[in-house]
């Protein structure tokens, strides 16, 4: 017999999981956290054309400080050069370098990183400062062949895939709210990860969603895009 | 069975015959087909009069079949002005003419035409403006006969949207040098967005030949469509309009509803050139048109543009326009040439071998209408006997149309936006282009090119320039192209004054030779002061049929050349767009705290506070006093549970933590011990008062600092700046969003805290007030601290925002046996006032120090410095010029004053309220007002002026109005 799960049964709630109930939302146990699973059927061909997918709950942490490079390169952080690039770790978390003293890291879609809980209980270095990111920035996941598009009709950048590549960050406004958008392809998939203010969550689900009607966009779980990365 | 009204295919390019429509005009049913425009499917119907001009009411029709002209303004049901030579027919669709009085044949405005001469140039100006007051007795008459259709007021309003585009290279227009430049752009590997106005790729080829067979345009068209459809390096956008150029080749265009904001590295205007009217005796009667026009409805609707023409020319175009004409069963009555010695091209030499009439060195005169006064009846020829001038006598031709083919301008709006400049060519008679900005180019007969050889080499020439700009080609840059032209297209003067005038300029706004020669005599010789001095060229075609000929008049008559004199600045928007496309889907960003759905399952009543919504009061809208009242005595009298989650938290961390904060807030910092939190008062330079907020020491490094809900953005920018002045080793960040928070108030706080807390002493001895605690609530990390606000005890709880909700849910039950309820942002407000704590930006304002707000006590006068010390310093040494005092309202029968209502001293005004409610603990309204110092001791009274003008009397007591002592806040 299989276990009905709720997004109420922890404390971490992504603010969404009422509009995730409307959709018909299933929702499953990914590491730690709660979130959707599935609304429907079929959901990578949906990933493929264009989804939205709330990973809200799924673990991140971010650093920042004169001392954080070294530190995190001590503690076996693989960093990205450059700042507004990111990397993928050998477990697939992702981390973003978003200036050259500051890192946002983010599970992979297991809902796991032996990384993240690693560094939020390690001992910090002289100047390097936690950032809670985890609770101040939501994460949303939109992917798809019309990805680019969508995001065309919310913000200024050219997100298209042969503009904007793999791993590359954009630090922008997006519907008029600031935003970190992280390209991290999933398989050959495009995907974006979209950080943005947790408390603005709901403002740009809707604005996402009614940006993507046109080229008939949904929301999808996060299995869907788990499936993705392994086809 | 063949449709009569139409002509034979192939003719008819752009409509479907096996998709009849039928839609209404003037509420009288007519017919035609998909792909047809409004007036070209009434032009089938020989329904050719379309609306009244704007001051005389005079008949007008179809003059360019190509969107460009006022005479096609039409009303649909939810949009004026719309124009019927562009907007598509659709089944049942209705469309009204405009600006008619009685019906649209007959007109009873048309009365004003009889006092044309009593209208002169800037009529309004000169005739209405004395004596005084006159003007608002004629406006509402005047306003009544002008205008341009009608809104409707019960439109709903649609999807618009925008959307961001990014290219190599934006080609604007399609015609053939637009599609040639596309294709040699995209070929060199070019992302390249093409844009055209038109239905249908290919501009002029769709309908003006260049050959005598009539093959060339349409198979040169076929195959560069056929290639730019396949070149996946072009998207191609018809019925689409580049409506402005920005810097940066930021190019707005507007497709059906959405504005694209597109953005190319290099632009490539091929727009081309919008065809020129004579000017003429009656040149606006309805079946006088442009001969581009007559093509229009021939190649791309059938339509024949009627039974008998004449055909005015003053280049060869004229001669090919005569060709589709024979060919579509016109009966040519005359070609009427202005030219003395024309120099024919082989379609001409043709043309005047068929046995049609020519006359070299004549003009049409005037124009007559028919029977009916609302059509073409006849035109009168005569010899041109000097420039501009004609013979006394002619002959009158009988005809129904009239083709007019005197000359182009290049459609330079777009190009003059992006800084080029137009320069007039006396030899040609002819407006050219040139020094546009960087990455921009233009090409074909924009650029005064005319053949299609030239303008394929010129599009090919620009688009090479542009894509080695780019780095995709590096070929060698063709010289600059040459066209080879016997003759200029453009006849330099076909302009020709009649005594009764009625020889329009523009025809938007009924402008004859006269009224532009009259504003230069009446000192307007500027062509920017002539034009709003007559209005020419301010009406919807804005100026694209005017400029030419009011440049050549006003530099005629001010003897000037036409290149001194120039045309109007062009400025965006091109053409005429829906506010709508600016408008369409904004972005009001929300914002919610982790706890908005347990406001909202509670009854609550949202307000928004900047982005936030956050819940005013708790209960029915209708009981809103009732409401706030009983949460009010719930607070004091057992414990209430408030949202504090869009408070401002700032984390300081760092070695300089302390030395930052003593800097930038008013208090001193650096000996606050940890555990501890402290009142933070911010003042900027000016020692204004902009935010306050609790510092809490958490560690020696490390304080969590909270500031008001609108102010926290501007506090943590001031934050950065500040440091990046002092350089202090310290790391901000701004953790708003992170935090979820409440404040848990009354006498029964800590007992309900209490049970959800275990690793905490909560005693009152423990954890006293203005300390800090970390431990967890309910199994939360959470951050206490023992605040009063409210003027009860009381306990702030900030957790991970992802917890906010279950925290609620958890004290809302553990209270339930203390009678916790939530209570709102209005009933906080009320617990402040009665605690006599301010508001920031509501008992503030741009002026207020604390000295004026008795808040001496929360300025260090130890510290050397902190922003704003200098001044307050300063402002120390003078005395106050005003005071906000407490105050409560005695009088029972006295209307409670509210938020800035003055405070009065006989009729000066002297102050002003800041807050006042009523008091459900003092049961009686209580205040804060700025008052003069004279006023401000306990005691004092001083008066109010309150609503419809009545007189409260206030008295001045010493804040708080609530617990003196502070014994409840610190139980």
């Amino acid at each position: 017999m299989s276990v009905v799960i709720s997004p109420t049964q922890t404390l971490r709630r992504s603010q969404l999981y009422r509009r995730h109930r409307q959709l018909g939302a299933d929702f499953a146990q990914f590491g730690d956290s709660i979130a959707v699973d599935h609304y429907g059927d079929d959901e990578v061909s949906q990933a493929r054309v264009l989804g939205l997918a709330d990973l809200s709950t799924l673990p991140r942490i971010g650093f920042k400080g004169l001392g954080t490079p070294v530190w995190a390169d001590s503690c076996g952080v693989k960093q990205p050069a450059q700042p507004n690039w990111a990397t993928l770790q050998g477990d697939n978390t992702l981390v973003a370098r978003l200036s050259s003293n500051e890192l946002l890291l983010a599970s992979n879609l297991t809902g796991s990183s032996k990384l993240i809980e690693t560094l939020a209980t390690a001992t910090r270095a002289h100047r390097v400062y936690a950032l809670p990111r985890g609770d101040s920035h939501s994460w949303l996941s939109l992917c798809g062949e019309q990805a680019a598009n969508t995001l065309a009709k919310v913000c200024a950048i050219d997100f298209r895939a042969q503009y904007f590549t793999n791993l590359q960050i954009a630090q922008t406004s997006l519907a008029k709210i600031n935003a970190v958008i992280v390209r991290t392809d999933i398989g050959d998939n495009l995907n974006y990860a979209i950080f943005s203010d947790s408390c603005s969550l709901e403002y740009l689900w809707d604005s996402l969603l009614d940006a993507m009607s046109e080229y008939r966009g949904r929301a999808i779980g996060l299995q869907a895009l788990r499936d993705c990365a392994t086809l | 069975m063949a449709d009569k009204t139409r002509l034979p295919q192939p003719l008819g390019m752009l409509i479907d015959r096996k998709q009849p429509i039928t839609f209404s005009f003037e509420n009288k049913t007519y017919s035609g087909y998909a792909g047809d425009t409004v007036a070209s499917a009434l032009a089938a119907s020989n329904q050719w009069l379309l609306s009244r001009s704007f001051k005389y009411h005079r008949p007008r029709g179809v003059l360019t079949m190509a969107g460009q002209d006022a005479n096609s303004m039409v009303q649909l049901h939810s949009d004026p002005n719309a124009l019927a030579d562009r907007v598509e027919i659709t089944p049942d669709l209705e469309v009204m003419a405009q600006n008619y009085t009685g019906s649209l044949s007959r007109d009873r405005g048309a009365r004003l035409g009889l006092l044309a001469k009593f209208l002169p140039v800037a009529f309004y100006y000169k005739a209405f403006f004395k004596p005084r007051g006159m003007w608002e007795k004629w406006a509402p008459l005047i306003r009544k006969k002008a205008g341009l259709g009608q809104i409707n007021q019960n439109y709903q309003p649609e999807y618009f949207d925008k959307q961001y585009q990014f290219y190599d290279v934006a080609v604007i227009g399609a015609g053939p040098a637009g599609l040639c430049a596309a294709l040699a752009a995209a070929d060199a590997g070019a992302a390249v967005l093409l844009v055209d106005e038109n239905a249908q790729l290919g501009g002029s080829l769709n309908y003006a030949r260049s050959d005598l067979e009539g093959t060339q345009s349409r198979q040169m068209r076929e195959a560069l469509v056929a290639r730019v459809e396949a070149n996946v390096n072009i998207v191609a956008m018809t019925d689409a309009t580049c409506n402005g150029w920005f810097a940066d080749n930021w190019l707005p265009v507007i497709r059906a509803k959405r504005l694209y904001k597109v953005r190319a590295k290099q632009t490539i205007m091929c727009v081309g050139a919008i065809e020129q009217p004579a000017v003429f005796h009656n040149n606006d009667l309805p079946g006088v048109l442009l001969s581009s026009a007559a093509l229009r409805l021939i190649n791309l609707y059938a339509v024949r543009p009627g039974q008998s023409a004449v055909v005015l020319t003053g280049n060869n175009d004229g001669y090919t326009a005569v060709l589709d004409l024979v060919d579509a069963g016109v009966d040519v009555k005359l070609i009427v040439d202005l030219r003395d010695a024309p120099a024919y091209d082989a379609i001409a030499e043709h043309v005047c071998g068929l046995g049609i009439p020519v006359k070299i060195g004549h003009a049409v005169y005037a124009a007559q209408p028919d029977a009916t006064g609302l059509h073409l009846g006849s035109v009168d020829v005569r010899e041109i006997v000097s420039r501009g001038h004609c013979a006394t006598r002619g002959e009158i031709i009988a005809c129904d149309t009239l083709c007019m083919s005197v000359g182009y301008t290049p459609t330079y709006q777009l190009i003059c936006q992006a800084g080029g400049q137009l320069s007039y060519d006396d030899d040609s008679a002819m407006f050219t282009l040139n020094q546009c900005p960087d990455n921009y180019y233009i090409a074909g007969s924009v650029n005064s090119l005319w053949t299609l050889e030239a303008v394929v080499a010129d599009a090919e020439r620009a688009a090479i320039i542009a894509t080695n700009a780019l780095g995709m080609s590096s070929r060698q840059i063709p010289d600059l192209i040459v066209d080879v032209q016997p003759q200029s297209p453009n006849f330099s003067w076909p302009i020709f004054a009649h005594p009764k005038g009625k020889e329009f300029v523009d025809f938007d706004e009924d402008l004859q030779i006269a009224d532009i020669i009259n504003a230069t005599r009446d000192g307007y010789e500027h062509i920017q002061l002539v034009k709003r001095y007559s209005t020419c060229g301010m009406g919807p075609s804005q100026g694209r049929h005017s400029a030419l000929t009011t440049a050549r008049l006003v530099a005629d008559a001010t003897q000037r050349t036409v290149a001194q004199t120039g045309v109007t600045t062009a400025r965006p928007p091109f053409s005429a767009e829906h506010l709508a496309h600016s408008a369409g889907r904004s972005f009001y960003p929300a914002r919610r705290s982790n706890m908005h759905h347990r406001h909202l399952e509670s009854g609550a009543q949202m307000l928004q506070a900047g982005a936030w919504y956050r819940p005013a009061f708790y209960g029915d809208a209708a009981a809103r006093t009732q409401c706030i009242n009983r949460e009010v005595d719930n607070v004091r009298n057992n414990v209430g549970l408030v949202d504090v989650s869009t408070l401002g938290g700032i984390e300081v961390r760092g070695a300089d933590a302390g030395e930052f904060l003593n800097r930038f807030y008013t208090f001193n910092f650096l000996k606050q011990p940890v555990g501890k939190a402290r009142y933070a008062l911010l003042t900027n330079e000016a020692g204004v008062i902009i935010d306050d907020g609790v510092a809490c020491r958490f560690g020696e490094h490390h304080y969590y600092v909270t500031a008001t809900t609108g102010g926290v953005d501007r506090v943590y920018q001031s934050m950065l700046k500040w440091n990046a002045q002092w350089r202090l080793d310290i790391d901000i960040t701004n953790v708003t969003s992170a935090y979820a928070g409440v404040n848990i108030a009354g006498p029964r706080a800590r007992e309900v805290l209490s049970k959800l807390v275990t690793d905490i002493d909560m005693s009152a001895v423990a954890f006293p007030y203005m300390c800090i605690r970390e431990g967890s609530v309910a199994g939360i990390p959470a951050r206490l601290i023992r605040v009063g606000f409210v003027g009860e005890l009381g306990f702030e709880v900030h957790v991970p925002q992802y917890a906010g909700e279950a925290l609620w849910d958890a004290l809302i039950e553990a209270g339930q046996g203390q009678s916790i309820k939530p209570f709102g942002i209005e009933a906080q407000r009320v617990l402040r006032l009665e605690k006599g704590h301010i508001i920031i930006g509501q008992d503030t304002d741009a002026m207020s120090n604390p000295a004026e707000l008795q808040m001496g006590w929360a300025v260090s006068k130890l510290k050397a410095f902190f922003v704003g010390s200098r001044t307050l310093k300063e402002l120390g040494k003078i005395p106050l010029k005003r005071c906000l005092v407490g105050f409560v309202v005695d009088d029972p029968n006295a209307p409670i004053p509210l938020e800035s209502h003055l405070v009065v001293d006989g009729d000066k005004m002297v102050g002003r309220v800041t807050s006042c409610n009523f008091s459900p603990t003092l049961k009686k309204p209580i205040g804060l007002a700025y008052v003069p110092p004279t006023h401000a001791d306990a005691g004092s009274s001083f008066t109010i002026k309150s609503s419809g003008g009545s007189l409260v009397v206030a008295q001045v007591v010493d804040l708080p109005f609530y617990d003196a002592g502070n014994l409840r806040q610190e139980l």
